[in-house]
């Protein structure tokens, strides 16, 4: 995968990875934020269960 | 010969901005140490059972910070100066702009961005003290994230940015961050506070409290102090470097970091001094540092150091009152963060107006001023609880804010974390349950 948007160091400016192609960076950004969002679902569900197993211990 | 000029112009240029990201970049990793105090800190703080879920709370407040500050954080600050509409320049901060990652041309944005994010990740962790031992982590991490990278940025872009609207409008002036980050992130907790409710077995039916004691002394000290180390990075970070010429402070005005260098550690002396006089705890000495600090914060460019002193000693004289008061209130502050955040930084904030008004502002902004302070800290005061006690308030309408009483007793770390902070110890409770996975 070719995800450099610059051919040379001449006059360069932003070169992180797809700085030409904002589709690329749309969709990465999308998966950044859903993989923190997801997460913070999931501890939530992780944290009921675990609460779960302490009640029915009692 | 021009040639000659030329080139080393052009490279006394280079080496001011490297300059720069050096010192900022250094800065940054000093501020780290705030976070390595606040583990320590409230891990310390903890019972025995609750020491592993504390620290991995304190953790996550980190590493959720850094992202959303990427995502969002950023963007608040540069777009917010006026109010609620954002302006055109906010588009710089939005997380694919071109200076929102590596970039030839812009040696500033990161550094500046990194410095803002610890920033930001102090401000999570000051509230993270305060909710140890009862709160949910998932719950713990939203609002860490709504405080962090929402809350007190919005803040900073009205009373921190140069064309913030309390510094053209009021000019407020907080270079320490007393309001943007303490009362905020203070009165955020008391907001949040009030809908978790207190640990159980804090408070007995008849009216009278248990003191539920840290279950590490010494580590909470040691904590208190890599805080207090951390906070040089973090002052450091306040102050603008402006390559061959004199600082200036986040509002433009010329300072030295002498003068920082003065004050804050003669603040600090008299935050350990005053809390010393009023306590003889060294758990409320060291957070009478904190609050020395704090009380000193907005005004450190301009104190005259024993005055810096003595705000200290009264920072630190009023945090175990102001924390004594709360428990009156029924309000369960595992910490102390209310107290010794939120109410030493509106002293702090309103120190200024009472002592150092009639500073010039650059431009057309208002001098310092009482009144100006005056709105400054009610703004920071609403900027912290309005969201804080929302929010948690949402939470805790759908349950998913408070740790079962049943489950507290137990303790989080049996319930919730698949290992053991002390499996060797005598006398360490483990409990019939195994770790959680």
């Amino acid at each position: 995968m070719n995800s450099s948007p610059v051919t040379s160091w001449e006059d360069v400016g932003a070169y992180f990875t797809f700085a030409d192609t904002p589709g690329a960076l749309y969709l990465i950004l999308a998966l950044a934020v859903l993989a923190c969002v997801l997460t913070i679902v999931q501890a939530a569900k992780h944290e009921t269960e675990a609460f779960k197993k302490v009640e029915y211990s009692d | 010969m021009e040639q000659q000029i030329a080139e080393l112009t052009k490279s006394g240029a280079m080496l001011g901005t490297i300059q720069l990201e050096i010192f900022y970049w250094w800065c940054t990793a000093i501020m780290i140490l705030i976070h390595a105090g606040f583990l320590a800190y409230e891990m310390g703080a903890s019972r025995a059972k609750n020491v592993l879920a504390s620290g991995v709370k304190n953790i996550l407040a980190f590493a959720f910070i850094v992202p959303t500050f990427f995502f969002f954080g950023w963007w608040i600050y540069l777009a917010f100066p006026n109010g609620f509409i954002p302006v055109e320049a906010g588009n710089a901060g939005l997380p694919w702009a071109q200076d929102m990652g590596p970039n030839l041309k812009d040696n500033a944005t990161g550094v500046f961005w990194a410095a803002f994010v610890l920033f930001a990740a102090t401000t999570a962790s000051i509230f993270s003290g305060a909710v140890i031992e009862r709160i949910r982590v998932s719950a713990f991490v939203i609002l860490a994230i709504s405080l962090g990278s929402g809350a007190w940025i919005l803040a900073a872009s009205w009373g921190w940015h140069p064309d913030g609207w309390l510094l053209t409008k009021f000019g407020y002036h907080d270079v320490g961050c007393a309001g943007l980050i303490h009362v905020v992130a203070g009165f955020f907790a008391l907001g949040v506070l009030i809908n978790l409710g207190p640990r159980i077995g804090k408070f007995n039916k008849d009216g009278t409290t248990n003191d539920l004691r840290p279950h590490n002394i010494p580590m909470v000290l040691i904590g208190l102090m890599l805080i207090i180390v951390g906070f040089f990075g973090f002052l450091g970070g306040c102050a603008i470097l402006n390559p061959g010429a004199q600082w200036t402070n986040i509002y433009g005005q010329p300072m030295t970091l002498s003068a920082y260098a003065f004050n804050t550690l003669m603040c600090f002396s008299g935050g350990i001094i005053g809390a010393w006089i009023t306590t003889r705890d060294p758990f409320w000495m060291m957070s009478g540092a904190l609050a020395g600090i704090f009380v000193a914060a907005a005004g450190l460019d301009i104190w005259y150091p024993p005055l810096a002193f003595l705000l200290g000693m009264v920072g630190g004289a009023i945090i175990k009152p102001g924390n004594d008061f709360l428990v009156k209130m029924g309000i369960d502050d595992s910490v102390g963060a209310v107290s010794v955040h939120g109410f030493a930084g509106v002293l702090g904030v309103m120190a200024v107006g009472v002592f150092a008004a009639g500073y010039p502002n650059p431009g057309d902004a208002p001098d310092t001023s009482f009144v100006g302070q005056l709105v400054g800290v009610i703004v920071m005061i609403l900027c912290g609880f309005i969201p804080g006690y929302v929010i948690s308030l949402l939470l805790k309408s759908i349950g998913i804010l408070r740790v079962p009483d049943e489950v507290q007793e137990v303790g989080l770390d049996i319930a919730e974390i698949p290992s053991k902070a002390y499996p060797e110890a005598a006398g360490y409770k483990s409990g019939s349950l195994v770790p959680a996975e």
